[in-house]
């Protein structure tokens, strides 16, 4: 079954599974944007503007970081290849695209944010899809009766772990965090992913090492759980405090 | 759950998550980069050893130490006529600091008849091997054309591009990555 999945959106087909996401993402989303003081119109600009800004900032910057390869061939600007791209840069463009609309618009960021993380959610399930498609972000080799083989070895199947960790927290954030929540949504859907993360890179097989064999990704993973979980427990030192106030 | 608890539980999962990236660090040097041959990034390229359209005999494992483009395609296939090209004189740019480029062509899924008069049409000056038995489409997992391999001196496969055409300023960031 895998190897027909694999077959079927293997690369570059295993785009499809991207946008595939972002679309059932923006749908589900649309869903809860009143409760959150957002309109459907400014959720779906806000994720407009932000991948438009994530395509165009992502290949500006990958040109510039190369510039005299692209010096030669100016053209190469519009190739519809997707090599040619700077991800961490897109991904920086559309934050900061996404803030100054919604500042133009005057949009609350922590309900900007929980009205997006479903979106997030669904786009982690896509991108373990497609990872899983691609044989990208593969484990480490194994024994255990559960490995699949992958890259000439039998493998932990991370993609599937990272798949079913992301079901999970999809599943919490839009079952249980139904209410409006100053951010809390966005913060839990950050920390839960960032312990997933945390927990599942432990058995990827491409980890980046630093020092003493250990593993770059979980060292941020666990600065990113860390700021989640101090933001999470501000905000409902925050809400405590203005409810006691409100009291007296 | 109050504030205080929250603090607490927030700071056992926190200690515990420092301990699980000490119990999960990799001493063996970690990946299986560069131990296991397989068509992927980070891994040994798969040897191979192919004859040219000039009958010479090509093993991969010989052009150690040079950076190799590996590029599968067929004379049918749009994407792979357009960028060839481009590879030609990328190939030319380059050619003096190491770098080579093998274009296998699938020949067990190709006319033989028609790959001459390609090579011609395009006045490709770099090898051009035959994969007639699919040796190189099966150990490459070929699942679409073209497919690129950017391997350098190492043997190591730095990059791999799926599909195509290849814009002529991705094939000189990648070549220039392997030549390093």
């Amino acid at each position: 079954m895998i190897e027909s999945f694999r077959s079927l959106f293997a690369p570059p087909r295993h785009f499809i599974l991207i946008v595939a996401a972002m679309w059932i993402g923006l749908t589900l989303a649309e869903k809860r944007t009143e409760r959150h003081g957002v309109t459907k119109e400014q959720l779906n600009n806000i994720a407009f503007y932000s991948l438009f800004g994530y395509i165009i900032g992502g290949r500006l910057l990958f040109a510039l970081s190369n510039f005299s390869a692209f010096s030669l061939s100016p053209l190469s600007v519009f190739s519809p290849n997707p090599d040619l791209f700077d991800p961490t840069s897109g991904l920086v463009t559309a934050i900061f695209v996404g803030l100054i609309y919604g500042q133009r618009q005057k949009l609350q960021l922590w309900g900007a944010l929980d009205v997006l993380a479903p979106i997030f959610a669904i786009l982690s399930i896509g991108l373990s899809l497609a990872h899983l498609a691609a044989g990208t972000a593969f484990g480490s080799p194994t024994t255990l009766p559960w490995g699949i083989d992958l890259w000439n070895a039998t493998r932990h199947p991370s993609q599937i772990y990272e798949l079913i960790a992301s079901l999970v927290i999809f599943g919490w954030l839009w079952f249980r965090e139904t209410e409006a929540s100053n951010g809390r949504i966005f913060l839990n859907f950050v920390a839960l992913t960032a312990g997933a993360r945390l927990f599942l890179e432990a058995f990827r097989g491409d980890s980046t090492l630093i020092f003493g064999g250990l593993r770059l990704a979980q060292i941020i993973a666990w600065t990113i759980l860390a700021l989640a979980l101090y933001a999470i427990i501000k905000i409902q030192s925050n809400k405590l405090h203005n409810a006691e106030e409100r009291g007296q | 759950m109050t504030i205080s608890k929250r603090r607490i539980t927030y700071s056992i999962i926190l200690i515990l998550g420092l301990a699980w990236i000490f119990v999960s660090t990799d001493r063996t040097g970690a990946s299986t980069s560069g131990k296991i041959p397989a068509p992927q990034q980070g891994f040994l390229a798969p040897d191979f050893e192919l004859q040219t359209t000039e009958g010479e005999t090509i093993n991969l494992s010989d052009l150690h130490g040079q950076a190799v483009l590996v590029n599968l395609w067929a004379t049918w296939c749009p994407p792979c006529r357009a960028e060839m090209p481009s590879i030609e004189k990328v190939y030319n740019e380059y050619k003096d600091q190491g770098f080579i480029v093998l274009a296998i062509n699938m020949t067990y899924q190709d006319t033989f008849a028609n790959i001459a008069p390609f090579i011609d049409e395009y006045g490709l000056t770099f090898p051009i091997l035959l994969d007639e038995t699919s040796e190189v489409g099966t150990a490459y997992q070929l699942r679409s054309l073209p497919s690129s391999f950017f391997i350098d001196r190492e043997g190591i496969i730095s990059e791999v591009v799926i599909g195509g055409p290849m814009a002529e300023a991705l094939l000189r960031t990648r070549v220039e990555q392997i030549l390093k």
